[in-house]
């Protein structure tokens, strides 16, 4: 609850912020890439085969969420960062 | 403003009033073990082991009922996918794929009932570091122990040396097989345990949101349960997927230790 007044808290905090800001955003820009190729390699496979979406479907999905896992990761990291390291 | 619950309410929301892995702990042999994390596995076990323990009471080779069909669904799609990346070699990890994914998967639906409060009552066991990373290094000891059994130990050894480059240049080898074989059980530790952590803290964050209001209008109370709930359903998907690829891995994992040496 107590927030550290001094400046070295203050260093801290701002440290912990920016840190899990750069954390999240490029988790963020690698995820938005990564899930966006897969749709798109998804998609040009179903027009070239409309008869395959079913199973790339399912593929996709599963790509999707390994690529998905990486911004997850960032975002634990960054939840540990912001709401918890700082404070010891 | 009526109210000790309403005035705290109103009080503003710092970013250090939410506590993220906070357990409640106990000493056991000198081991410090997040005492709801080890509750919630059991009763994730014990879910497991009743839903086994039923389906062998009630199985038939007549008419299945919907509950024997689910489970054939479920061991069916497992089979398929060992049967084709590994082939018929791989018939023993089935069981071991299918159980890690029942089991996660059960693990993982435990985040509908959080409510975002600082300790749940039945937390996702998976959300909390330590059962991902127990289940990928004891993926990872029976990966290695399958592919010294396929290989023996010289072969075992000597596949760390002698790829990607040629064996003159084996530092390099042990140096990027062994990074690689480190890597697998992290990621598959740090996937599972991201994934569903990231979803309890939104359900904290989702939670905090009632305290934003306009006046006598309670905007933040308002919004906050329809998004719990779309994020609860997305969750669950989230929670199946991340299940299904931890035992996918496992199977694929087996697959380049039991390959024969040639493949490579």
């Amino acid at each position: 609850m107590a927030v550290d007044p001094s400046v070295a808290g203050a260093v801290r905090i701002a440290g912990a912020m920016i840190g899990g800001g750069l954390a999240l955003g490029g988790g963020a820009v690698g995820a938005a890439i990564g899930d966006g190729l897969a749709g798109s390699q998804t998609i040009a496979g179903v027009a070239r085969q409309p008869e395959a979406q079913g199973r790339l479907t399912t593929i996709m999905f599963l790509t999707v969420g390994l690529a998905e896992a990486a911004y997850f990761i960032n975002l634990a990291f960054t939840a540990l960062f912001i709401f918890s390291l700082y404070k010891k | 403003m009526i109210g000790l619950g309403s005035h705290l309410l109103s009080a503003p929301l710092l970013a250090s009033d939410i506590s993220v892995g906070e357990h409640p702990q106990a000493k056991v042999l000198g081991l410090t073990v997040n005492v709801d994390i080890v509750w919630a596995t059991i009763i994730a076990g014990l879910v497991v082991v009743a839903l086994g323990m039923l389906l062998r009471s009630r199985a038939t080779s007549g008419v299945p009922s919907k509950f024997q069909l689910l489970w054939e669904l479920v061991v069916g799609a497992v089979q398929k996918q060992v049967d084709e990346s590994i082939g018929p070699r791989g018939a023993k990890v089935v069981p071991l794929a299918l159980t890690l994914f029942v089991f996660i998967f059960t693990c993982n639906l435990f985040v509908v009932l959080g409510i975002g409060s600082r300790f749940e009552f039945l937390p996702a066991p998976t959300s909390d570091i330590n059962l991902p990373l127990a289940m990928a290094l004891y993926v990872f000891v029976l990966t290695n122990a399958a592919a010294i059994r396929n290989r023996g130990v010289g072969g075992y050894v000597a596949h760390y040396l002698k790829q990607p480059f040629s064996p003159k240049l084996f530092p390099i080898n042990l140096f990027m097989n062994g990074i690689e074989e480190i890597i697998k059980p992290l990621t598959l530790t740090l996937r599972l345990f991201g994934n569903l952590f990231a979803g309890g803290l939104m359900l904290s964050l989702l939670a905090a949101l009632v305290i934003w209001r306009l006046g006598p209008v309670p905007v933040g109370g308002v919004l906050a349960i329809p998004l719990t709930i779309v994020w609860k359903l997305f969750d669950m998907a989230i929670g199946a997927i991340q299940a299904f690829i931890f035992a996918l891995l496992t199977i694929l994992y087996f697959d380049t230790a039991m390959a024969p040496e040639e493949a490579h």
